[in-house]
Order: structure tokens, then C-alpha cells, then sequence
């Protein structure tokens, strides 16, 4: 930081009578660089830690899709958009083969409904309890991990006999330690912008192994 | 074997970040000057409402929050042309030969609005958007790896870093006093028909970037609402191919 920066508190007009966007431009370009080399550290991080656990969990989810199981993902806000583009991968992928899969934030007549007739925590896990089969994966996206809407949904998947997959962030919050959840990818950072980002890219793993996993035959058997 | 996909942050190099910077100090003044962000993705809607939220409900409290809104209806254009006023913002999340965006932002002009285009694989054209925020790959799974995200993500940042230099907000200076600048001279200014002539004398409604006005289309002919015409001194001189109209 320079000095002009410590000290620019004291002197609010100046800001206010720059003119030449050059050097603001300058330091934008040196921070997108620096946000983009630590996304994509965080990134390479959390496929480290987590290598081996996105392969048990990728196939897991391989074998559910060959049983006909279905993928229902869902989270508050960005997450939830990162949930339907999840969702999208695994239905209309650019190459491999398409599975059932969809975000249960995507449908703003059940979403409004439950909200309004039981409340927001129920959101996702009513829609559990409608469309759930016990061949089928829920997959939550939480930056924060403590998102009572998802943890309610978890809580219901588990007991009907969903494979359950969380992705947190910071230092997992609930989801890190629910006995309810078969996995958990907590991605280490204090920002919600850096998390989603590995979370995007985790999800993409998790989507490669389960597309791998499918495309080998099974041993003994002679078709899906 | 599992395809490794190459890490977002890689491809912010230089050239990208300049990019990135100058569409967020455009993006600082535009909402400054009280715009609203429309955004469109067809082919990857929760990227469109991705960026959306992100701008109207900040993830770092304390932060403005400013209006922007996801068109994901099934016809993005007619939807954009109706939401948008001068001054506003577009972005658009997609490939180069995505027809509704090559559309909406050739149309932009007319509606007097800054577009930006993030995407991947082959470029569009140099000047197909204000804004062109690009990664050089032909990798198809791009949109779902987290680099899109990355990219608007770091477009909201650098954006609310603009915010506290308020003496860089102000409107670049266009005033001109010499006779034969161009900016000045009507000369073909891009314009969509709102209203084709009632009879064979009248003018038509045109919208441009300046707003709406009456224009005489006699050179043209039969003229249809959505024409994109170019418009000098009251009369419209051209009519843009069809082909890509909607």
C-alpha cells in the first residue's frame, strides 16, 4: 500500500478531483491478476486435498446414474446458480453422457410456495421428500456450510438413503462435521467469491470421475 | 481417464486484466450515472443469474447494491429491447456464434446501451461489444469450470474499487465546439423502426441512442418495426442486413 493510500482518509477531496484513470487502471489490472492467481491456487489446493475423496464420491455417483439415479443440487444465492450449472453439466454436457439432474432452486412456483406456506428452511428439503429415490445423489453448495435450508435437505436425503455431497467453504461450518453428509469438500478461504470458484472446478471433477466411471463396463455385467 | 481441466485463474494474463479493468471503470461510470446491468447467457442462464445477484445483493456487506436484472426468457433480444434505456448496461455470457447476443449487441447501439461479452472459444468480431472479455480456449467444458465465474466475479471487484475513486466517475469529456466533428455531424447513426410510416408521406418512429424520433424512410422504401436503419440528418440512408434480425 503506498503512502498516498494511508493516508487518503484525511484528504477526501483528492480523491474526488482525480482525473487521469491511468494509474486506477494500472491497479485494477495488478489485482485481477492477483484474485486470478490465487482462484486458480485455491483451485489446484482443493483438488489436491481432495483427490482421492472426489474419486470415491465421482463414483459413487457413477453407480447411482447406472441404477437410474437422479441428481438434485441446490444452495442460497451465487451458490444456487452454481447449483444449476452444475446441474447442467451432468444434463447437458458438452461431450459424455447426459444423467437426470436438475437444481431445486430453478422452479420459482415451488420455490415461492414452500417459502410461503411453510417456510424458507424447508425450501429444498420438501422437495426432497417429493421427488426422492433412494438411488438418487443431493449434492449442497454452501460458501458458509451453515445454510439451515440445505442442512434440513441433507438431514431428509440421508435418511431416505440419497448419496449425500456437500461443498463449503471457509472452515465447513455445519456441513464439515454432519454425520448426515457422505462427503464434504470444504474449500480453506475467507472468500465467498474464491470458494465458488473451486467449488465450480470441484464439481467439474466430481463430474469427470462419475463420466469416466460410466463409460467402463462393469465387471460380469453386459449392459448398464 | 479424468480430463484435467485448466485452472480459470490461468488465463487472466495482461492483455485480460487490462480488459477486465477498463470494462469495470466503464461499468463504475455507467451505474453512477443510474443504469441498470441487464445480462443475458441463453445457452448458460445461471451464469446470467449468477451476475445478476452478485451485483444486486453484494457478498461483502457494506457494498452498493445496483440494479441489474437476468433476461432468460426464451427470446432474450425482444426482452433486452424492451427493459433497456440509454445509458444502460448489457452483458452477455456466450459463445461467439450464439445468434440472440450477436443480435442484442449489434442492436445495442441503437438502444443506446454499453454491451460487454464474456465467452470462450473463437472471438467475436473487434467491436461486436464495447467490451470483449475473452479466454483463448476451444475447450467446451470452459463454461462450467468455474472461469466464467471467476471472470464476473473479478468484473464486481474491480468495479466496486472504481466506486472509491469518485473523481474518475465523471463522464469523459465529449464536448466539442469544432463545426466539423463527427461525433456532432448526424452522420449514420444507428437506429431500430418502432413504427413503420402510416402512409406513403409520413415518417417513422425510430429509436436511437439519443432517444426517439421521427424520420423520414422515403429513401427506403417499406420499412418494418425492428429495422436497424442508419439515420443522417432526419432521414434514414440505410437499411443493416435482415438476417440476423429478430
Amino acid at each position: 500500500m503506498t503512502e498516498s493510500e494511508n493516508t487518503s482518509f484525511l484528504y477526501p477531496f483528492i480523491e474526488s478531483e482525480e482525473t487521469d484513470a491511468t494509474s486506477l487502471l494500472d491497479d485494477l489490472a495488478a489485482s485481477a491478476r492477483d484474485k486470478a492467481a490465487e482462484s486458480a491456487q485455491l483451485q489446484q489446493s482443493s483438488l489436491s486435498e481432495y483427490g482421492d475423496t472426489l474419486i470415491a464420491a465421482g463414483t459413487k455417483m457413477a453407480e447411482r446414474f447406472r441404477r437410474g439415479g437422479r441428481l438434485y443440487t441446490f444452495g442460497n444465492g451465487g451458490s444456487s446458480t452454481d447449483a444449476a450449472t452444475l446441474a447442467s453439466l451432468f444434463t447437458r454436457p458438452a461431450r459424455g453422457r447426459p444423467v437426470a439432474a436438475w437444481s431445486l432452486a430453478a422452479d420459482e412456483a415451488v420455490v415461492t410456495a414452500l417459502g410461503n406456506d411453510v417456510g424458507f428452511e424447508l425450501i429444498f428439503k420438501r422437495q426432497i421428500i417429493a421427488h426422492a429415490r433412494d438411488c438418487d445423489i443431493a449434492i449442497a453448495l454452501s460458501t458458509s456450510g451453515n445454510s439451515e435450508d440445505l442442512m434440513t435437505a441433507i438431514t431428509e436425503a440421508k435418511q431416505r438413503g440419497l448419496l449425500t455431497i456437500g461443498f463449503s467453504g471457509h472452515d465447513g461450518g455445519r456441513m464439515a462435521v454432519a454425520e448426515d453428509m457422505d462427503f464434504c469438500f470444504t474449500v480453506h478461504s475467507q472468500s465467498i467469491h474464491r470458494i465458488q470458484e473451486s467449488h465450480a472446478m470441484l464439481g467439474y471433477r466430481l463430474w469427470s470421475v462419475a463420466q469416466d466411471h460410466m463409460a467402463r463396463p462393469l465387471n460380469g455385467a453386459h449392459a448398464l | 481417464m479424468t480430463i484435467t481441466a485448466k485452472l480459470g485463474g490461468s488465463f487472466v494474463d495482461a492483455d485480460l486484466a487490462a480488459d477486465l479493468s477498463a470494462a469495470a471503470l466503464d461499468l463504475a461510470r455507467r451505474f453512477h450515472d443510474g443504469a441498470t446491468l441487464w445480462v443475458i447467457s441463453p445457452e448458460w442462464e445461471p451464469h446470467a443469474h449468477h451476475v445478476a445477484v452478485e451485483f444486486v445483493h453484494p457478498v461483502i456487506m457494506g457494498k452498493r447494491a445496483l440494479p441489474s436484472v437476468a433476461l432468460v426468457e426464451p427470446d432474450p433480444v425482444a426482452q433486452a429491447r424492451v427493459a433497456s434505456q440509454p445509458g444502460d448496461l448489457l452483458i452477455a455470457v456466450a459463445s461467439a456464434d450464439e445468434p440472440a447476443v450477436v443480435d442484442a449487441m449489434r442492436r445495442a447501439h441503437a438502444w443506446g446501451v454499453l454491451t460487454l461479452w464474456i465467452g470462450s472459444g473463437p472471438r467475436p468480431p473487434a467491436g461486436a461489444a464495447n467490451h470483449i472479455l475473452w479466454i483463448d480456449s476451444d475447450d467446451p467444458m470452459i463454461p462450467a469450470t468455474g472461469t466464467f465465474v471467476l471472470m464476473y466475479h473479478l468484473l464486481w471487484e474491480l468495479t466496486h474499487v472504481c466506486f472509491e475513486h469518485p473523481g474518475l466517475l465523471k463522464p469523459a469529456s465529449d464536448d466539442c465546439t469544432d463545426e466539423v466533428c463527427v461525433t456532432c455531424s448526424d452522420e449514420g447513426r444507428l437506429g431500430e423502426v418502432l413504427f413503420e410510416p402510416a402512409d406513403a408521406v409520413s415518417s417513422a418512429l425510430v429509436r436511437t441512442a439519443r432517444g426517439e424520433e421521427w424520420v423520414d424512410v422515403t429513401m427506403l422504401g417499406d420499412v418494418a418495426p425492428n429495422d436497424l436503419v442508419l439515420v443522417h440528418a432526419g432521414a434514414a440512408i440505410t437499411r443493416l442486413a435482415r438476417e440476423v434480425s429478430r
